[in-house]
């Protein structure tokens, strides 16, 4: 039996623990006290004032008092009343301060339609404006390209600085003043620092901050379609809802999950997806740069697939379907296929899958012991989060790193070179005082597959309830190695390398760009001709011989496995389309009625084609055995979108335990080569403007004073020589380059190897 | 344009050893910021950008929260002020009082807004928060004395008192 409370004589039930708010919107009642400061997130603050209600003592001591409901816990047998006119009068009036200052700007204002002051002021029962002084105005601040300010609108609710500082550790924004010149903002205008500024948007009540992106193709969210989706930004998986109208993509909002992210989400997850948009995006069908028909381009295909020298590659970047429909066209045309195009990266995905299962966000904000290795809230940054509500419960951090990070004040710093991860894991695990939740934090590439096969055997050692999560950028990481075999990656290049493939089929990856070994695919690119299917514009979309455009992940649907193996099912929001501003009788046959003309573009889901190339090479029948066969063998059931999602079974991982145990070596070379990740670095983010406008200098990292030189050359696997400029960082581990991911693939390096550089001095 | 570093060559040794003292004693070095901040105005005048910069580093405070405590705080002072200082209180009671047209009458005795730098240096006049007076509405701090009963003929008066010297 639930305890229940009584408001205006209906019964709510509450759970031990609530405040009589919390009950109430909990039961989605969301109208029947109106409030601002208090937030799910944030918990209750009581200083809007806006959330009366009476309360009816039992006793006959006391009279009946107003109280705040966020205020009040709820207890059994509680009687609370809305529908009495004192309590009508503390709303209207409380509502009538608020809306004191309020410039009567709605018309323009982006947060109209999903406006939580006007829905309350409506509901509070303000109705007559008494005060007719001015009204307080202020300088907003400009913020960097995410976020807009108009400071003018707010009502002091708080929920900003709170979410801000408390919520995301940010550090470079605050509020300042006192009585009724209260100012939430920075110390100076420019970019706000905190990799999660864009929950601004979405925690403020009223139109202070907006999204500045949503902005720029701003129509009223009632006006948007949206559906369930899945971040393709990290391997966290956030739950996303994307909002898009007339064929465009427009903004990014949270959708809540209960385990991995209730209310927040991170900046590359928000503004990450304006790569749909990028200039250079492949929209058609494309041969050696000449624009050419989809039915040539499968026909061509279909030759190709036919002379039997074709070999294909899928990738993390891409769904466990898409990359499934690529294994059974292989298949089908008994062709390789692997779903990595660097041994390295393979054996990393599949040491990472046979880990036992990792916590959730939820229970890594209930961890009382800490190990982060490695930048990994720089590549899943939403970790962060948990971590922060971690340490805010008292938890105690250990953070072990080649570069400082953002946390390096709140725990125990190890700054080590890229070869003493494995170490430090090994003393923190050996220190772990029994009886402690613990949870390590670990950046795939810091780790490389023999540290996290080092990671799972420490694990085995230690306390059930220990857990690991292995930060990785690519949404899909265990998807891709999910129907991989062992070794496939090496197979298949060694099929390019003696000529048996003189044709690649790649799906969503880039080989001769960031996937991880970029000399090896630049040595054979004169041999090997390149058909890709992708919605970005590469390095290896560019040598493409044949470039097929693809579906983004708003625009298809499709299944990720995230990091804690958990499969999620994201589906389509909306079919892109192009404008043409007059009507061109050759491309339709009518004008749209308003708004020039729109084009849908046909863009192809990775499995559409598969199918139509099975079909055309007269395979279709193996094709689909092969799909059925290895859907039902691997992933009988899988999760429909806004589900919570449904996890690989724990028996299966020890099928991803690679044959042969990966030993580190280094090599020799003057310098330790480390990666340096920043949170807005991820392969479809980089092509998103806004937030790539806020990306750090770039250059190789090192610590002061190591060299007087302005540049390293470095030279890459294959002789190629690059010139990165020094950017000295205080506190960063002596003898380390540190290099962005996508130079280490360029050169054809992994973390944690070791290279001589040429110094440049200067002139 | 100064930097921390130089703040500190700014201060005398006197200062910093009392600041060092302070920061040592506190259980954390956050909890002597209103210390810290006290004694840079003292020796500086006001807290400038730099000084504010000065006083994050020595606490190991992030700059914007030590602009959160100099913006909450009317004693501290962000801007130069004149060689006396009143502080006219316009929370409720004074404002009942009349404090209201005492600030428009010192606006015009001084020839500048308030918050700004009168008759040369001579003065600074600022609104103040409620200064615990409400029962000898309107009040004053004049140069850190709180006066009651701080009417338009006392404003003259001080003022006047002040100009000459
Ligand atoms: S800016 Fe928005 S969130 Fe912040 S206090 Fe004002 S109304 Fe509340
Ligand atoms: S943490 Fe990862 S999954 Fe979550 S919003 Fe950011 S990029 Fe997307
Ligand atoms: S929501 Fe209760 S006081 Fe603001
Ligand atoms: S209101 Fe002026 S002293 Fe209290």
């Amino acid at each position: 039996m639930t305890a229940h409370f009584y408001l205006d004589g209906r019964e709510i039930p509450f759970q031990p623990g609530q405040n009589v708010l919390e009950a109430l919107l909990a039961m989605g009642r969301d109208r029947d006290v109106p409030y601002f400061c208090y937030h799910p997130a944030l918990g209750s603050l009581g200083a809007c004032r806006q959330c009366a209600v009476k309360l009816y003592p039992h006793d006959d001591k006391h009279p009946p008092r107003v109280m705040m409901a966020c205020l009040l816990p709820a207890s059994a047998g509680l009687q609370l009343v809305t529908a009495e006119s004192d309590v009508r009068r503390e709303h209207a009036a409380i509502s009538e301060l608020l809306m004191r200052n309020h410039p009567h700007d709605c018309p323009i204002c982006d947060e109209g339609g999903q406006c939580h002051l006007q829905d309350m002021t409506v509901r509070a029962g303000h109705r007559l404006r008494h005060y007719e002084n001015a009204k307080r105005t202020f300088r907003s601040q400009q913020l960097g390209p995410l976020i807009r300010q108009e400071m003018n609108r707010c009502i002091t609710c708080y929920r900003c600085v709170r979410f801000y500082q408390d919520i995301a550790g940010g550090e470079d924004f605050g509020v300042f003043g006192s009585r009724d010149r209260v100012f939430f903002g920075r110390l100076h205008d420019g970019p706000l620092e905190s990799p999660f500024a864009g929950n601004l948007a979405e925690v403020c009540p009223t139109g202070v901050f907006t999204d500045k992106v949503y902005h720029a193709s701003y129509l009223r969210p009632w006006d948007l379609e949206t559906a369930a989706s899945i971040c393709p930004h990290c391997n966290l998986g956030c739950n996303t809802a994307p909002g898009a109208a007339r064929g465009r993509l427009r903004r990014v909002r949270q959708r809540h999950h209960p385990d991995i992210n209730p209310y927040f989400l991170c900046d590359r997850g928000r503004y990450g997806f304006r790569h749909v948009v990028h200039r250079r995006r492949p929209w058609r069908h494309r041969l050696r740069s000449r624009e050419i028909e989809r039915d040539e381009a499968l026909d061509r295909l279909t030759d190709l697939l036919r002379q039997g020298e074709t070999g294909f590659l899928g990738s993390p970047r891409a769904d466990v379907q898409d990359n499934l429909a690529w294994l059974a066209l292989a298949d089908a045309y008994g062709a390789p296929f692997a779903a990595f195009s660097d041994p390295w990266q393979e054996a990393l995905a599949r040491e990472i899958l046979a880990l036992p299962q990792a916590p959730s966000l939820r229970q890594l904000g209930e961890a009382e012991r800490i190990l982060i290795l490695g930048q990994a809230l720089e590549i899943s940054p939403s970790l962060r989060l948990p971590v922060q509500a971690a340490l805010r419960r008292g938890a105690q951090l250990t953070l072990a790193s080649v570069l400082p990070t953002a946390l390096d004040r709140y725990g125990e710093l190890r700054r080590l070179r890229p070869d003493g991860y494995v170490d430090a894991a090994g003393d923190w695990c050996r220190a772990l005082p029994s009886g402690k939740r613990g949870v390590i934090l670990a950046s795939a590439d810091a780790l490389g597959p023999a540290g996290v096969h080092v990671l799972r055997r420490l694990q085995e050692d230690l306390p059930p309830g220990t857990g690991v999560v292995v930060a990785h950028r690519a949404p899909n990481l265990g998807g891709a190695a999910f129907f991989a075999t062992d070794g496939q990656s090496q197979r298949l290049r060694e099929a390019i390398r003696v000529g048996r493939c003189r044709h690649l089929l790649a799906l969503a990856a880039d080989p001769l760009g960031e996937d991880g070994d970029a000399p090896f695919w630049r040595q054979r690119s004169s041999a090997l001709r390149i058909s890709l299917l992708d919605c970005l514009p590469t390095t290896t979309l560019e040598a493409a011989e044949l470039q097929l455009p693809m579906a983004a992940v708003a625009e298809r649907e499709g299944v990720f496995l995230n990091y804690e193996g958990r499969f999620q099912a994201f589906a389509r929001v909306y079919r892109p389309a192009q404008y043409h501003p007059h009507w061109d009788p050759s491309r339709s046959t009518f004008p749209l009625p308003a708004g020039g003309m729109r084009e849908e573009l046909a863009l192809w889901e990775p499995r559409d084609l598969a199918e139509a190339l099975a079909q055309r090479g007269g395979r279709l029948e193996s094709f689909h055995q092969r799909l059925e066969f290895y859907r039902h063998y691997l992933c009988p059931e899988l999760p429909g979108p806004g589900d919570p999602g449904s996890f690989i079974p724990d028996a299966l991982r020890a099928r991803f335990r690679i044959g042969i145990v990966p030993v580190p070596h280094s090599g020799t070379g003057r310098w330790w080569l480390s990666a340096f990740h920043w949170y807005g670095d991820e392969a479809q983010a980089r092509f998103a403007g806004e937030l790539q406008s806020l990306a750090p200098v770039a250059g190789v990292r090192l610590a002061p004073g190591q060299t007087q030189a302005q540049a390293m050359l470095l030279t890459s696997r294959d002789g190629q020589t690059r010139r990165y400029p020094i950017v000295e960082v205080a506190g960063m581990a002596a003898d380390v380059l540190a290099l962005p991911p996508s130079d280490l693939s360029d050169l054809g390096y992994h973390p944690g190897e070791r290279i001589d550089a040429l110094e440049e001095s200067a002139p | 344009m100064s930097s921390p570093t130089s703040i500190a060559d700014r201060l005398p040794s006197s200062v910093r050893t009392e600041i060092e003292a302070h920061l040592r004693q506190a259980p954390q070095r956050e909890a002597a910021i209103s210390d810290v901040l006290r004694l840079l105005q003292q020796a500086l005048g006001y807290i400038d950008d730099d000084t504010l910069l000065y006083a994050a580093q020595q606490t190991g405070m992030p700059p914007v929260k030590v602009e959160e405590l100099c913006s909450f705080y009317p004693l501290v002072l962000r801007r130069p002020a004149g060689r006396h200082l009143l502080r006219i209180c316009d929370s409720v009671s004074c404002h009942l009082a009349g404090a209201d047209s005492l600030l428009r009458q010192a606006e015009e005795i001084s020839g500048v807004t308030l918050g700004q730098v009168a008759k040369e240096g001579s003065y600074s006049i600022l609104p103040h928060v409620c200064l615990g007076l409400c029962d000898r509405a309107p009040a004053a701090l004049v140069d850190g004395h709180a006066v009651g009963g701080f009417d338009g003929d006392a404003l003259v008066a001080l003022l006047a008192s002040w100009e000459h010297r």
